[in-house]
């Protein structure tokens, strides 16, 4: 799995609204999981019948320099984000390198089109407002589905929310008229349909090889929000990745 | 006395080396081998489909312990199959197992892997070998490789891939089909037979 795949994941997360308690975290209720199965497929048929035929008549038009082009563009407007996630997080290095990579991007790398700042050893330090929550000790919620947008959480929807309002490219737009604005539109649209096309082969071979495609996205999509960075409680010891799960050879024997 | 404390000496040092940490140079390598072997030699050469997924077979499942695996994925429902259930899983969720996976692999294609050390696992016998993939323009993707020791031979257990543990998906996956499916782990069986075919 791509890094490309878990923002595919992370870019889909909208949910409902509030948080929910944290016992709740990590599992959904019966009830909830009913509702997610119909949702999720649901949102199969609409990414069977129009997602992916719209992101492989993209990737036939395209070819992988302008694909990069396109992703290049699109992180680089999110460089902001990130520098007032990492102020939000106490991280002011982050902060530098963020806005460093925008400013640098921006002008030698045209507009961000191309990655300068990477070439020059400022290395990418992406976060989001989902995780600056993480590292407040907001709970995360229920697995749930929505509508077209696939897999979350509450607090990965509010972050989700919260990043697409704070973007720079959303005031621009917003500041301007309605083509601006429309424009705007058509551009998520771009970043969501360039970001399928980069892992259509991976997502097709993934439901190929799943039994149960819904509790293989669910397990994954979790299991990966662990990377997010955690808030620190005072008791809290170095703990062994939680990928360090046990696993015993002799529990099987 | 000497004699008994020679005994007692050889008596712990044979104790010791049945439960001897995983050498974790001998798990570098042998990860190294075989992403240069998979990714390299097979994913990037212009061999045939035929020939590439044979020579995967075999590489997967030299290296990969598919059977402890198998036994993992099914969690409490191991116990719960009878004996000819549980060989025909394990056999069906190799099959299953190099099908797909020889398909994942050509996602790393051209792709070199980059090597960043070893985490030590709460099982001495076990370790992480660290590895990292670069993925178009974004950050390289994080796969950490789960190595256990059977008994002097290196097999792989587990891959983590940005965080996803692929045994652990797995077995989320597998008892979730089985405690759903009215015929249980005999359900789980037809469906695997359907996909293998």
């Amino acid at each position: 799995m791509s890094n490309k795949i878990l923002t595919l994941l992370l870019f889909f997360s909208i949910s409902l609204s509030g948080c929910a308690s944290s016992s709740q975290q990590v599992s959904d209720v019966s009830t909830l999981e009913k509702y997610n199965r119909a949702m999720f497929s649901f949102n199969n048929k609409v990414d069977k019948y129009v997602v992916r035929p719209v992101a492989k008549g993209y990737k036939a038009v395209t070819n992988k320099y302008i694909r990069t082009r396109v992703s290049n563009f699109f992180n680089n407007i999110d460089e902001p984000v990130s520098a007032a996630n990492h102020i939000l997080q106490g991280e002011f290095g982050g902060t530098g390198t963020n806005l460093s990579r925008f400013v640098i991007n921006t002008t030698l790398g045209v507009a961000g089109l191309f990655d300068v700042a990477t070439s020059l050893g400022v290395q990418k330090d992406k976060t989001s407002f989902d995780e600056t929550m993480a590292t407040w000790c907001i709970p995360d919620g229920p697995f749930v589905v929505l509508p077209v947008i696939g897999p979350g959480t509450p607090r990965s929807v509010v972050g989700f929310v919260a990043d697409g309002y704070s973007s720079p490219a959303y005031w621009v737009a917003h500041e301007g008229n309605d083509d601006a604005m429309s424009a705007y539109y058509w551009a998520v649209g771009l970043k969501y349909v360039n970001l399928m096309a980069e892992n259509i082969t991976f997502l097709e071979s993934l439901e190929e090889g799943s039994i149960d495609y819904y509790e293989a996205v669910k397990s994954a999509y979790l299991q990966n929000r662990g990377r997010l960075k955690k808030c620190v409680k005072k008791d809290d010891v170095t703990e062994t990745p939680n990928f360090d799960f046990d696993m015993d050879e002799m529990d099987y024997n | 006395m000497k004699k008994i404390f020679i005994y007692v000496l050889v008596f712990f040092s044979i104790i010791q080396s049945g439960f001897a940490d995983i050498n974790k140079e001998k798990a570098v390598l042998m990860i190294e081998n075989l992403t240069k072997e998979g990714i390299e030699d097979i994913i990037n050469s212009n061999v045939s489909v035929e020939d590439k997924n044979k020579v995967f077979r075999k590489l997967f499942t030299e290296n990969l312990d598919l059977d402890f695996i198998g036994k993992y994925v099914l969690g409490r429902y191991w116990r719960q199959a009878n004996l000819s259930q549980q060989k025909e899983f394990i056999a069906l969720y190799k099959e299953f197992n190099v099908k797909t996976w020889s398909k994942r692999f050509d996602e790393f294609k051209g792709k070199e892997f980059v090597f960043k050390g070893t985490t030590p696992s709460s099982n001495p016998n076990q370790v992480f070998v660290n590895t990292e993939v670069p993925v178009g323009d974004g950050k390289p993707a994080s796969v950490k490789w789960r190595v256990s020791d059977k008994g002097g031979k290196l097999k792989v257990i587990d891959i983590i891939i940005e965080n996803v543990s692929l045994a652990q998906t797995a077995r989320n996956e597998y008892t979730a089909f089985i405690s759903k499916s009215p015929k249980g782990i005999e359900g789980l069986l037809e469906n695997l037979r359907q996909k293998v075919e």
